[in-house]
């Protein structure tokens, strides 16, 4: 008779407990917006301030979240933990950290100013938010979500890349010629590389090397982070760096005004889009030589990898041309449209489709890159500038 | 039996229980309060377990396959009662983040180190305030509510003057825009967004406005941009080619040790004048004296004396309009042209005023037009491997009918990578000609091709029928670039051409040219030309030149 009031005491416990979960489970359902972050692309919505989440497999907008009037975010990532989506507002001098599931801004933290493009830490625990018109990086720790650091002397940061073991950051500088390279631990600026030579006719052309500076937007990581890339808008050329010794091994002469480096899938090549003679540079990363410089379009500001062929897209023209990876051959030209601009874009992580900012009609130009057919999906939003999907390997912004 | 089945039931529960109460657990309990103390009630408490240290601590970075590939941390959730109390029981020892949401504030998070004893956490929320967003959640504040509302609109008027002073800083009036958009208008004339039966799809133009904040800068930058979009650009192509002459070997009657310059000034005008319809325009002039006049090679030794058509005089020598179709890849270009600009363009080897200077390192000999005329080309490029031109020009200016005088080109161009190499250009032409002429057909090819980024090869073969045989042309040489130079910009190269004519007549021409790039709008270059003629007589003539050029 005992045992018969302790079973059904701890069988009541058990029904209390399961009922308990239940209703929590129901409780959960009613606010969670994302249960899967990977399913969803983050679309930037510059101009109606707000990030919005696309699903993909419906190409619905399953949620915005609104950050403020004139915030102007510029690009959004989530933590590599699928808990956070974070964007730095550009006219707000803040950072935005959101709840990836329920979409709830959770936390705005003051930055420096002009926040533009951000990273995080492999360990999702630190994130880097670049200010290059304040010349600095704000660290913010994900745990305590507070900022607890500015990292200063940097000339305008453009772009962060951290080491796969985290234990350091390189930054590129975009109104200089080299790459900072921060110290993860103590969160400071550690050393100075510079990717290339000033040519000695310089002197004769100010407008050229006075006038104005594009300098190193990114320092890229291979596929085995065992090198970064980084090019050098003024001086044409892409520096290989050794990060164990932080030293350049090798610099490549690439086309006119390369933008920056973006990495094949596959980790045999890179390419950099030189808007100032209109080509492409395939840069092959066995031999460090260029393997190829082929016609592209004007502005290029973005280039995805899928279905073996790269994806180039040409801001202003409305043009995305297509590139053949195996045989390094033009593969035709996408047409999007007509006196539109066009941002940038992600793939998604099957190598299977692109999804492009379309940002003078409010919309998201998803590709099929195996047909090289599109749809767009409207209103998306007002003045998307870019894309995201998390683990997806053409994560950039411009 | 069924006291058998309840039993084994529980049984594993209660092995499960037992093993949890042997572990060193504890309880941690917690309350929510605002910065004034009243409860927030609802709160939701994560919990979530750090990594000991040592351990990897997270999943995968993107893109980088190195990085191990740990498991999330796990977490534990409980809900806020009315009286803001949550607790976690069974907690075991360790590092602990605790993380507290409640709607209308900013997430609290702090870290938490669990031991043998249990321990009470207070949590304090700060309300989460977003200009022009939705109001904050102050209903949600407890305690002397009257108070902290008033605190809250007085922090929300502060941040509006913030937002307003800021603004005003920084040129932030909402931007406007005019946008093309496409509507449905049905037998009404009302407007829909959507279709709707009856409608017709219509395209109309509507503003936008939008909470763009801009700055000076790309106000101005906007501005200009546009302004230089509607203009009529011009530029300029001014260059100086200084040259000498040493006959090598020939007749002494010959000229010998003579100095020769020609300078020639290019404007240039170009107008947008409608969706991909372009308008261009090239006014030449020159003045002075090039070597082939009194040096009578078969083929020109300064290519800028083709352009030479009276001294001093300003010629009309381009002037062409150009549209596109079917998606840009149609290009029709008509007007005034030459059409052997849009041909047979080599990259090592097609250009007087950057590359080799001789015309027969410039032009394949047997394209035979010299002078400019009207004429259209269509382009057909889908910007995969292959490319088309076709095109058709008056040659003769002096013709009372294009029937007599018609020029017409043709070719196939194709984009490769042979044998690991890097890019390389192929192209096949062919010409005909009709009316009083003496070749009336001719064909070649023009192939250029990279090497190595460094060094390029190019090649050209030509050759035009003449009565009872064909006149030949051939050229070879290699280009640098990219390395192996002085100056990042410069390029050099060396090249070969000969002419082997029905007639009888031959020429083989060799030059070499070193290009300078002192700025973007200034280049030096030296050249040294060798040719050795054979009509008639045989004479050979060294040409050491210089070559100044500025364009902008």
């Amino acid at each position: 008779m005992r045992n018969m009031k302790r079973i059904v005491i701890l069988l009541t416990l058990a029904v209390v407990a399961f009922a308990a979960t239940l209703t929590r489970v129901t409780v959960n359902a009613a606010v969670v917006k994302v249960p899967d972050p990977t399913k969803v692309v983050m679309i930037v919505n510059r101009d109606s301030n707000e990030i919005a989440f696309m699903d993909i497999d419906s190409k619905k907008i399953v949620g915005k979240t609104f950050l403020g009037n004139n915030v102007n975010p510029h690009m959004v990532m989530m933590s590599p933990d699928g808990r956070y989506v974070v964007t730095g507002g550009t006219r707000a001098n803040k950072a935005y950290i959101i709840d990836a599931k329920t979409l709830e801004l959770v936390k705005v933290i003051p930055v420096d100013i002009a926040p533009e493009h951000l990273a995080f830490s492999p360990d999702s625990r630190w994130y880097y938010q670049g200010n290059p018109e304040g010349d600095s990086i704000s660290v913010i720790d994900m745990l305590s979500l507070t900022k607890i650091k500015t990292i200063p002397g940097l000339v305008e940061p453009l772009n962060t890349v951290f080491l796969p073991d985290g234990s350091k950051a390189y930054v590129g500088n975009y109104g200089a010629h080299w790459v900072g390279v921060i110290d993860v631990r103590r969160h400071e600026l550690l050393k100075k590389i510079q990717v290339g030579d000033v040519p000695g006719v310089a002197k004769l052309d100010p407008d050229k090397y006075l006038g104005d500076i594009q300098g190193i937007n990114i320092p890229q990581i291979t596929n085995d982070g065992r090198y970064l890339y980084a090019t050098d808008t003024d001086l044409g050329v892409v520096a290989k760096i050794d990060p164990r010794e932080d030293k350049v091994d090798k610099i490549i002469r690439v086309g006119k005004q390369p933008w920056r480096p973006y990495m094949s899938h596959d980790g045999k090549y890179l390419i950099t889009p030189n808007n100032g003679d209109q080509t492409i540079s395939i840069v092959d990363l066995r031999t460090d030589k260029v393997a190829a410089t082929l016609e592209a379009g004007e502005n290029m500001t973005g280039v995805n990898f899928a279905a073996g062929k790269a994806f180039v897209i040409s801001s202003t023209s409305g043009f995305v041309y297509v590139y053949d990876m195996n045989s390094l051959r033009p593969a035709g030209r996408m047409k999007i449209g007509t006196n539109i601009q066009l941002e940038t874009a992600t793939t998604d992580t099957k190598d299977e489709k692109l999804y492009l900012a379309d940002s003078t009609e409010n919309a998201v130009v998803i590709i099929d890159a195996k047909t090289q057919q599109f749809e767009k999906v409207l209103n998306v939003g007002l003045y998307p500038w870019g894309t995201h999907i998390m683990d997806s390997k053409d994560n950039y912004c411009h | 039996m069924l006291r058998l089945r309840v039993a084994c039931a529980i049984g594993p529960m209660l092995v499960c229980l037992a093993s949890v109460a042997t572990a060193q657990t504890s309880t941690v309990t917690g309350r929510v309060a605002n910065v004034q103390g009243g409860v927030i009630p609802n709160a939701e408490a994560t919990l979530r377990a750090l990594p000991p240290a040592g351990a990897a601590p997270m999943p995968n970075m993107p893109n980088m396959p190195n990085m191990p590939n740990a498991a999330a941390a796990p977490e534990r959730t409980a809900t806020a009662g009315a009286d803001g109390t949550f607790t976690f029981n069974g907690v075991p020892a360790g590092e602990y983040v605790l993380m507290v949401d409640a709607s209308g504030f900013e997430r609290g998070s702090q870290p938490i180190t669990v031991g043998n004893q249990s321990q009470n956490v207070t949590v304090t929320l700060t309300p989460l305030i977003i200009p022009g967003g939705e109001e904050a959640a102050a209903a949600a504040v407890g305690g002397n509510v009257a108070d902290t509302q008033l605190l809250l609109d007085r922090i929300k008027q502060l941040e509006q003057r913030i937002t307003d002073l800021e603004s005003e800083a920084v040129l932030s009036e909402p931007e406007t825009r005019v946008k093309r958009i496409e509507v449905y208008v049905d037998q009404n004339k009302n407007v829909h967004d959507e279709p709707v039966p009856g409608a017709k799809k219509e395209v109309s133009y509507q503003r936008e406005r939008v909470y763009r904040r801009q700055t000076i800068n790309e106000k101005i930058e906007q501005a200009l941009a546009a302004a230089e979009d509607q203009s009529v650009k011009i530029g300029v192509d001014a260059t100086t080619v200084t040259q000498g002459a040493g006959r090598t070997t020939g007749d002494p009657e010959r000229p010998n040790k003579k100095a020769y310059a020609l300078a020639s000034a290019d404007l240039f005008f170009a107008a947008k004048l409608a969706q991909y319809t372009s308008f261009f325009a090239d006014v030449v002039a020159l003045s002075g004296a090039p070597p082939d006049r009194e040096i009578p090679s078969l083929t020109l030794l300064n290519g800028y004396t083709a352009r030479l058509v009276n001294q001093n005089e300003l010629n009309l020598r381009e002037a062409w309009l150009r549209t596109e179709f079917f998606g840009q890849r149609l290009g029709i270009t008509a007007g005034r042209l030459d059409l052997t600009n849009y041909f047979d363009r080599n990259a090592f080897s097609n250009d007087e005023t950057t590359q080799f200077i001789s015309d027969a390192l410039v032009n394949n000999q047997m394209l035979g037009l010299a002078v400019n005329g009207t004429g259209v080309v269509a382009e057909y490029d889908p910007k995969n491997a292959f490319n088309f031109r076709v095109g058709f020009q008056q040659s003769n200016p002096d013709a009372t009918s294009l029937s007599d005088s018609i020029y017409s080109l043709a070719e196939v161009g194709y984009t490769m990578t042979p044998f690991s190499l890097p890019e390389g250009h192929y192209r096949l032409w062919y010409r005909a000609n009709n009316g009083e002429v003496d070749t009336k057909y001719a064909t070649g090819i023009s192939i250029d091709q990279k090497l190595s980024p460094i060094v390029g090869v190019f090649g050209r073969y030509g050759q035009q029928q003449v009565p009872g045989d064909w006149d030949r042309y051939w050229s070879t040489g290699l280009s640098f670039a990219n390395g192996l130079v002085f100056n990042p910009h410069d390029t050099w190269g060396i090249g070969y051409a000969r002419m082997d004519l029905v007639s009888g007549d031959t020429e083989h021409l060799t030059e070499g040219y070193y290009n300078f790039q002192l700025t973007e709008r200034l280049r030096l270059s030296g050249t040294l030309q060798h040719v050795l003629d054979r009509q008639g007589d045989k004479f050979g003539y060294l040409l050491p030149g210089i070559r100044l050029q500025a364009s902008f």
